[in-house]
């Protein structure tokens, strides 16, 4: 296929020497709608390098799936990226046309949505499915194609893979529908998985399997996973790196331990805090009073100010992404050790000083 | 089984080990119709399958199980919202099944749900004055003013906003609808409670705000509540007793600390192993249970776990796991479990399977 070097050679040709497969840099999404512009994505940056993953964790709304359709270029009308960059081995997708774009989706960028039944084709049998992604991608016959949807059916751990591949997606039980969403993913062996709360809509047990499974094609594959959800347990568990989003913004990220021994962030810490979780009963869970912003009426400076009970004064100026350790950083006025910035005449510091600008009469 | 208790006078306040509910071999089967014309009777789907249980005054009982166990029909055949095929429920000593309409009625003022989705139990053409107020409509209150009066403090006991009894559904976000479901099932000061996977649908920051509230209102207003969940730390945290079911039956009841310290159930240990756990730290291997759960329609023979059962497999597939059903058995401490080799659940043995299984071949 032509089309698939030309890419290979445009990504290739720009590459830096770098290792982060995907670079993504104040990426900005936003819809237009008759009350407003909704800024769904508001200067997200993050990367994400090979082999890793990356956990995307928030409440709805937080803009993380947008995130992740703005990645795949499948932002729908009217919303669209309004800046920003999004490099994948260099590659510029934010300007990327729609042709190097169909290259890129499948081939180097696969996506498994929360709910596969609505992902699936209810009319195509599972093995004719993942064998037209094949052919799509890797321009083989139709015998051929099939042989490989049946390999990865059986790639995936499902018993029977012959069978499995005649059958359609209503027969299948949800953990089915769900590996038979990883094994059409996988079927073009991407360079980066995008999972979108892959087990959300699946029960512990066959969370579990799934899971598992994820971990094992990720060692086999040498993938990225950009893996997007709100349960801090599943991130645990499965990210590398973490980033924790709210209101389009990302408020902290960090290596997966920091954030979860030493979150900074103010929604972090009670995001940890209102899980109830095993082996500790009886606590009264803590809460985060109110509700996310309405995306049209957004408050000035800090967006989670009015939720958060260290709120001062300096957060009606928009704060800083402070740099608290190499990896580590948050969206917050709060100094390293979590207590409000010095004003004044002693005071020291980057945080103190951008504090003393953002509250000097002159603003 | 014992005898229907008559009904006794309750303490009130604090658990006591009076059964406010009590379930006798509770029994719904949904029939499948088929044929040529689509008429005859070709099976029945097992959802609830022989449910004996009994919640006690004061107390939160869990009932935990993955998706088509059979939670959610058991909770509506308690109700009588469902007809069941067979067995009873005693509340406060009557029987609930053999109770004609007016009688039902007065029952239902002290048994009340509250749903899952917050979006789909609120009628969307109701103020939330109609909604939570309707059931006081229903049960005598005419007074418009009085009535409104009981919404408007019943807002507030939930958390709401008292200026919001004209307001419309669709104008809240999905945990102060969860509040409106709340309130709608206090109005008539009921003493049992359904709860129905109610923090399920929220974001983790609104589900502790409304697990909180579950809390606050079970302690001012003496409420005992069946708590359905999938997610087995939510019902840790607010339950007092935790019944597992898989398949449409109970496997095992026990006190919510014996449960998760001692579970004695191979699907328990399962259950409490495939919880990840927000912690990096704790990575752990898990006891990952192969294949999907059977359909209820056509249920294993003798236990109805054997299909995934990682002790029988480790014990070298003894026989009557497939040819006999366990019956519930009495293990001491306020635990038991329906499984013929309970004595032999330990977190040890589970530890040893789980460090032996293959990743990928686990749907099998």
């Amino acid at each position: 296929m032509t089309d698939r070097v030309k890419v290979k050679e445009i990504r290739t040709g720009v590459s830096e020497t770098q290792d982060d497969l995907i670079e993504v840099k104040d990426l900005r999404t936003y819809f237009p709608t008759q009350d407003g512009v909704v800024k769904a994505v508001d200067g997200v940056s993050f990367e994400i390098e090979a082999g890793k993953t990356l956990g995307i964790v928030g409440e709805s709304g937080c803009g993380k799936s947008i995130t992740a359709l703005s990645i795949m270029k499948l932002i729908e009308k009217p919303g669209r990226i309004v800046g920003g960059s999004i490099k994948l081995d260099g590659f510029e997708i934010v300007n990327a046309t729609d042709d190097e774009m169909r290259q890129i989706r499948g081939n180097e960028i696969s996506m498994i949505f929360q709910e596969p039944m609505t992902s699936l084709n209810p009319v195509y049998n599972c093995g004719d499915q993942i064998a037209e992604a094949v052919s799509l991608h890797d321009d083989m016959g139709r015998r051929e194609a099939h042989n490989k949807a049946v390999e990865m059916i059986r790639d995936v751990g499902i018993p029977d893979p012959k069978h499995r591949a005649k059958q359609y997606p209503h027969e299948l039980s949800g953990g089915m529908r769900q590996r038979v969403m990883i094994a059409m993913a996988l079927s073009t062996d991407p360079a980066l998985l995008i999972a979108d709360e892959p087990t959300t809509a699946l029960d512990v047990t066959i969370q579990a399997q799934i899971l598992e499974l994820m971990k094992a094609l990720r060692e086999k594959n040498k993938m990225a996973i950009m893996l997007i959800t709100h349960d801090l347990g599943v991130i645990a568990e499965m990210a590398d790196e973490v980033v924790v989003m709210y209101a389009g913004k990302v408020v902290e990220r960090s290596d997966v331990n920091t954030i979860f021994a030493q979150p900074h962030h103010p929604y972090t810490h009670g995001l940890l805090a209102s899980i109830p979780r095993l082996g500790e009963r009886h606590k009264r869970l803590a809460v985060i009073k109110g509700v996310v912003p309405n995306p049209l009426n957004l408050p000035k400076g800090c967006l989670f100010k009015r939720r958060c009970p260290y709120a001062m004064p300096v957060c009606d100026t928009a704060p800083p992404f402070q740099q608290l350790g190499p990896n580590h950083s948050s969206l917050c006025w709060l100094t390293a050790d979590q207590k409000p910035p010095a004003i004044g005449a002693n005071a020291s510091g980057v945080i103190a000083e951008e504090t003393a600008a953002a509250m000097s009469p002159s603003k | 089984m014992t005898q229907p208790l008559a009904a006794t006078p309750v303490p009130s306040g604090g658990v006591s080990d009076e059964p406010i509910l009590r379930l006798d071999n509770v029994v719904k089967y949904f029939e499948i119709r088929g044929g040529l014309l689509g008429i005859s009777h070709i099976g029945d789907v097992r959802a609830v399958d022989g449910v004996s249980l009994e919640v006690r005054k004061g107390e939160t009982l869990g009932l935990v199980g993955e998706s088509g166990c059979g939670k959610t029909t058991l909770g509506k055949v308690i109700l009588r919202l469902i007809p069941a095929t067979s067995g009873q429920v005693y509340m406060k000593g009557r029987p609930i099944f053999s109770l004609g309409e007016r009688e039902m009625k007065a029952v239902r003022r002290e048994m009340q749900v509250v749903f899952q989705d917050p979006y789909a139990s609120l009628n969307p053409r109701m103020t939330v004055g109609e909604i939570v107020g309707e059931g006081l409509l229903v049960h005598g209150m005419r007074n418009r003013s009085e009535r409104d009066g009981r919404v408007r403090d019943l807002l507030a006991k939930v958390g709401l906003n008292q200026s919001h009894i004209h307001r419309y559904p669709h104008e809240f976000s999905g945990g102060q609808r969860q509040r409106i479901g709340i309130a709608r099932a206090l109005a008539l000061n009921p003493d049992f409670i359904v709860c129905d996977e109610p923090v399920s649908a929220l974001d983790v920051s609104i589900q502790s705000q409304v697990l909180n509230l579950l809390s606050d209102l079970q302690q001012e207003f003496g409420l005992t509540y069946l708590f359905i969940a999938h997610n087995l730390a939510v019902v840790e945290h607010i339950s007092d007793r935790v019944a597992v079911m898989y398949l449409g039956k109970i496997v095992e009841l026990a006190d919510v600390d014996s449960l998760y310290a001692t579970p004695r159930h191979p699907y328990t240990v399962a259950l409490l192993s495939a919880i990840p756990e927000p912690d990096p730290t704790r990575r752990k291997r898990r006891l990952i249970l192969s294949g999907d759960v059977p359909s209820p329609a056509n249920p294993p023979s003798g236990c109805r776990f054997h299909t995934r059962c990682w002790l029988r497999e480790k014990l070298g597939n003894p026989e009557q796991c497939s040819t006999i059903d366990p019956p519930m058995r009495d293990l001491g401490g306020g635990q038991s479990a329906a499984c013929h080799f309970a004595e032999q659940v330990t977190i040890q043995a589970a530890e040893e399977v789980a460090a032996r299984q293959s990743l990928i071949d686990t749907a099998i």
